[in-house]
């Protein structure tokens, strides 16, 4: 379990990054965190020539309350996302889906950009980009474009940040008063990857929703929202929602995954459970 | 005897070992840097079972910084001997090779090893090594079932064996076993219930923190083998490594220091290892291999993987009147030791605590090609598994309670001394005390009126018992220990032993017994042990004896020590030895509080002041006891499981989890709790999270911690602890209590799944019990009997 050898790069501003990655493209690969990519590197299941480490990059790491948005750089600790004042007053649901990322000694290496930018299905912070549309700002050596998740998300393990790009920051739109936002997970063990979870937000305006997000991860080969639920949950009257229901509903379209922990059934039994519970805690908080 | 607490035995001392490992100072074997040291990676096997057609290593040596390459064809010719000083050279064992040699029997043997100056370097090369398999059809359990492994003649794991059996009990093999047993007929015919039900459990692991490693050098001119290794037994290692390339013991010097856990897996030298001796022997080199976990994983040894069926007969009123089974285990291809089967320990303790009656116990053991069985903490664990499983399925059969029904059957205090129906015999053993202590702390009774209150409101509750005798054997090499003690010129006490503590505190606890027993301060013990060169053969630790056979040793060798102390002090104070206390170093004589002489001042009159003592008390300060253990010791506990289950999800959540336990005297309870703790966490871990699985081809597909899961502390309940104290005759009346952890909470986890999965009839008799699994129980009778 040693890689396989490598240049390593680490540069000090993002301009140098982005240059060396428009020089050495699909032969580089990124390190953030690492969480992930270093133990698939000792696996040698992953394999490249040049290794670009972002972590000395302090142009990265910031969160800044822009106008209706929320920016967080993509270096950002998950441990500062779960702390930070300012994600908690106004991007509350990344700050309750930080809690169920992997442990502490994880989440203090762990970083938004590269939780984003690898694309597990099962993981929290996509499912939250998701939920709340945010915007992901990606940078490469012929400029900055900025995508939706719908966008970003490609499938297991995959976004569509070119092999000369990175990503950026990504702003969080902030949903203002009268929301209400739960993440619900199960996975086998505390700090696990999700069996199945679900990141929830919910406004109300005079008793009715006006606004609903329901996004799964672990239910699919990305986190998926439900659309067409949402709509029809905007108009209804909070206090007369039937969670079990919608629980129901909102994972009725869904084909989750089979492995050796869940079945696919089994993911989609749990997966309604979770969306109602999250629902429920959603509504009591927003009204 | 009578239960003791004194100044140290007793109570809960802090451990001694914690200050270093706690602020990462602990030395493990892979803090041991030697000057010039080649680092060893292996090719392992891709495939379970095929001829090798091809093995090129050349381009492997062209990349800068390899050493060299070693396949078979270096290596196993070379090897002398093989077997192990505990299991003896006359064991049936299957083949044994340093190095795959033609053919490949499992993913993950060893097939060539590159010696480089690094780890990275190493596995440079053994990517770059051609091989060419001609895969040929694996024999395995989860392709052709057990049966079919068995009657295999067409494809066998080792051909040099002629059959997939390993061993067949009774049969000629057996320890004298009977082949039939005519009156146990008679009662399974008669009797007014019979129940049988088979019981598997999975394959999983002993999974120590820090995996197996080895660090190896040769020096030709001194001709003496070093090495330091992560081991449970260093003196097995000696011996395994001298007999392996045919040198003397005394050529040999191991060294342990601090060991990471090994619960079986470290008794005896890998085969990798072995290799990496071999190798360093033959190129005079310092080598290191550390094994890393994926290895672990897939190669570093398998347990459990076993189904026992048993078939109980009872009268009327719940008693049994006689007990029928039959084992079956997977041993996979390689075991660690003799063929590796627990069977004859499985069918000797199966009775527990309980009189069974007539008894009839047969087995059997195959090989497959998947990795092979090793110890893992109670290997014949099964038998408590199984017996309290059937226990509970038993009493639910019969319309009786499960603790109802093992009240009916325990041994109880009048029966003592108790010949169980295989012949062992317990004098001290108190499994209806703790029984009763166990049902009194959960709360038993109150516990089944809020689990019907709950099921209204459709929480699934469940309880689970689980009794137990854990035996230590005391015989061969394991039952014979000693301890060398002596007092420096400076007073300072000097303990040297051949444990190999990997995590069970016995720096603490035997220090506590010599202070105790000796009369001095604790931080006068220096203790050492994992030291070949220093330490008296000892079988190093393992088996759950180090309280039992050490601490009696320890016992006995202070008291002889004492005994020499106090007459050397009563020459010197002029005043008869009878007359004479030790404590905290300091001789005095009763009631003449002016009258004392120091440790330190003894020891000068022993070793330079010798000419003032009579000639009948030789000079010098050191003693040496050998102890004599009994063939079995026993200590017994009753554990108890409350969980609940949530039907949606399928998760289990242990609401309580207690153990009721007697081993006797206690030398430090926190160390008593503690390896009772480790124990049901790795019961914890096998019931619901733990599962090693292969593919109907013999790919393993839990190859990491990912898919591998082992519990944490976010998963483990706080225990309860509820202690019987009833002494041992042993010295110091000190009981095993080592592996009762692992190998009864099992049951009780499973048992408490069973009762509240109770409303769906479930029928729970395999593991893991992960979400799906309890998913699947809830719906399986629920669907069939919609269908009906």
């Amino acid at each position: 379990m040693k890689p396989a050898p490598f240049d390593y790069l680490a540069p000090t501003s993002l301009a140098d990054a982005v240059e060396a990655l428009g020089s050495y493209g699909a032969d580089a690969k990124v390190l953030a965190g690492g969480q992930s990519l270093v133990p698939v590197m000792a696996m040698r299941m992953s394999r490249f020539d040049h290794l670009i480490d972002l972590n000395r990059i302090p142009e990265l790491d910031f969160v800044r309350h822009e106008a209706a948005d929320v920016v967080i750089g993509a270096m950002t600790r998950e441990s500062r996302v779960g702390s930070d004042p300012t994600i908690a007053e106004n991007v509350p649901l990344l700050t309750d889906a930080t809690q169920y990322i992997g442990h502490f000694q994880i989440r203090n290496r762990g970083t938004l950009g590269g939780s984003l930018a690898h694309a597990d299905p099962a993981a929290e912070y996509p499912a939250v980009a998701m939920a709340l549309d945010a915007t992901m700002h990606l940078v490469g050596p012929d400029g900055s474009r900025s995508v939706s998740p719908e966008e970003f998300f490609l499938g297991p393990m995959t976004c569509c940040a070119e092999d000369e790009e990175l990503l950026h920051s990504v702003s969080f739109p902030v949903w203002g008063p009268g929301s209400g936002f739960s993440v619900q997970e199960f996975a086998r063990r505390a700090g696990d990857f999700a069996t199945a979870g679900v990141a929830v937000g919910i406004r109300v305006a005079d008793g009715v929703v006006d606004k609903a997000a329901i996004a799964f991860f672990g239910m699919a080969s990305a986190p998926v929202r439900a659309r067409e639920l949402e709509i029809e949950l905007v108009g209804q009257k909070a206090m007369d929602l039937d969670f079990q229901e919608v629980g129901n509903q909102a994972v009725a379209h869904l084909q989750p995954p089979d492995d050796i922990h869940a079945s696919s059934s089994l993911r989609r039994q749990i997966g309604a459970q979770l969306a109602s519970r999250a629902l429920s805690t959603a509504v009591k908080e927003a009204t | 005897m009578t239960a003791v607490a004194g100044r140290y035995v007793g109570q809960s001392v802090k451990r001694r070992e914690d200050a270093r490992l706690v602020t990462g100072h602990g030395r493990f074997v892979e803090d041991v840097a030697w000057p010039g040291t080649l680092h060893v990676a292996f090719l392992r096997s891709p495939i379970a079972r095929g001829r090798i057609v091809n093995l090129d290593v050349s381009a492997a040596l062209a990349v800068p910084g390899v050493h060299s390459v070693l396949t078979a064809a270096d290596l196993n010719e070379h090897a002398r001997e093989w077997w192990q000083n505990m299991i003896g050279k006359d064991a049936p064992m299957p083949p044994k090779r340093l190095l795959a040699e033609h053919d490949v029997r499992f993913v993950g043997e060893a097939i060539a090893m590159v010696l480089a100056t690094s780890r990275y370097v190493a596995e440079d090369g053994v990517e770059l090594i051609d091989v060419d398999f001609e895969a040929e059809t694996p024999v395995l359990v989860e392709r052709a079932g057990f049966e079919g492994v068995a009657a295999d003649d067409a494809n066998l794991v080792h051909p040099e064996w002629g059959s997939n059996v390993a061993q067949a009990l009774p049969g000629p093999m057996g320890p004298g076993m009977p082949l039939d047993n005519p009156a146990l007929e008679a009662v399974l015919a008669s009797a007014a219930h019979v129940v049988t039900e088979t019981f598997t459990q999975h394959r999983y692991l002993c999974v120590p923190m820090e995996s197996q490693g080895i660090n190896v050098r040769w020096d030709r001119h001194r001709e003496r083998l070093e090495i330091v290794s992560a081991t449970q037994s260093p003196h097995e290692v000696r011996s395994c490594a001298a007999r392996l390339i045919g040198i003397n013991d005394s050529q040999v010097h191991v060294v342990a220091d601090d060991v990471g856990g090994g619960f079986g897996q470290k008794m005896f030298p890998a085969t990798e290892e072995l290799a990496v001796i071999m190798a360093a022997y033959r190129l005079g080199a310092a080598l290191r291999w550390i094994e890393d976990r994926n290895e672990n994983l897939i190669a570093g040894g398998h347990a459990r993987n076993e189904d026992l069926t048993m078939t109980v007969a009872t009268d009327e009123s719940g008693k049994i009147l006689g007990v029928r089974a039959h084992h079956r285990e997977d041993i996979g291809a390689f075991p660690a030791y003799a063929v590796g089967s627990s069977a004859s320990s499985v069918g000797m303790y199966l009775p527990g605590p309980y009189g069974f009656g007539e008894y009839f116990f047969s087995s059997e053991a195959v090989f497959t090609n998947t990795c092979g069985r090793v110890a893992y903490r109670g290997p014949w664990m099964m038998e408590s598994v199984a017996r309290e499983q059937m226990m509970d399925v038993t009493a639910l059969a019969i319309g009786m309670d499960p603790l109802e029904f093992r009240r009916r059957n325990v041994v109880t205090p009048d029966q003592l001394p108790f010949t169980t129906s295989t012949g062992l015999v317990y004098e001290t053993v108190t499994p209806q005390a703790t029984l009763e202590q166990a049902a009194e702390m959960v709360g038993y009774d109150a516990f089944r009126a809020e689990q019907a209150e709950a099921r209204t409101h459709g929480r699934l509750l469940g309880i689970g018992l689980s009794s137990y005798i854990e035996p230590s054997v005391g015989f061969g090499i394991m039952g014979a220990e000693q301890v060398d003690l002596r007092i420096d010129y400076d007073g300072s006490v000097v303990a040297t032993t051949g444990s190999g503590s990997h995590g069970q505190s016995v720096e603490t606890t035997l220090s506590q017994v010599i202070a105790e027993t000796l009369g001095v301060d604790i931080d006068k013990v220096v203790f050492t042990q994992g030291d070949t060169a220093v330490a008296p053969f000892g079988s190093g630790t393992g088996g759950s004896r180090t309280a039992a056979v050490y601490g009696g040793a320890a016992r006995e060798a202070s008291v002889l020590l004492r005994n020499k102390v106090l007459a050397i002090a009563a020459e010197v104070l002029e005043a008869s030895s009878d007359d004479l206390d030790m404590d905290l170093g300091v001789v005095a004589v009763r009631g003449n509080p002016g009258a004392t002489i120091s440790l330190a001042d003894v020891a000068a009159v022993a070793y330079a002041g010798y000419t003032i003592l009579p000639e009948s008390i030789e000079p010098g300060l050191d003693v040496s006891f050998r102890i004599r253990a009994p063939m079995f010791m026993f200590s017994n506990a009753t554990h108890a499981a409350v969980v609940e289950v949530d039907p949606v999800t399928g998760a289990v959540k242990v609401l309580r989890y207690l153990v009721s336990e007697d081993c006797g005297n206690m030398i430090n309870p926190m160390v008593v709790e503690g390896q009772i703790a480790g124990g049901v966490v790795q019961g914890i871990g096998g019931v619901f999270y733990e599962n090693f699985v292969y593919d109907a081809d013999g790919n393993p597909l839990t190859t990491t911690f990912l898919d591998y899961l082992l519990p944490t502390a976010a998963e483990v309940p706080t225990i309860e602890y509820g202690h019987i104290v009833t002494p041992s005759p042993t010295p110091g009346g000190f009981k095993p209590i080592g592996e009762g952890g692992a190998i009864n909470s099992p049951a009780a986890l499973i048992n408490a799944v069973r009762d509240a999965l109770t409303p769906f009839g479930a029928r729970v008799v395999s593991q893991p019990l992960g979400p799906q699994q309890i998913v699947d129980l809830i719906k399986g009778p629920a669907s069939s009997a919609e269908s009906i």
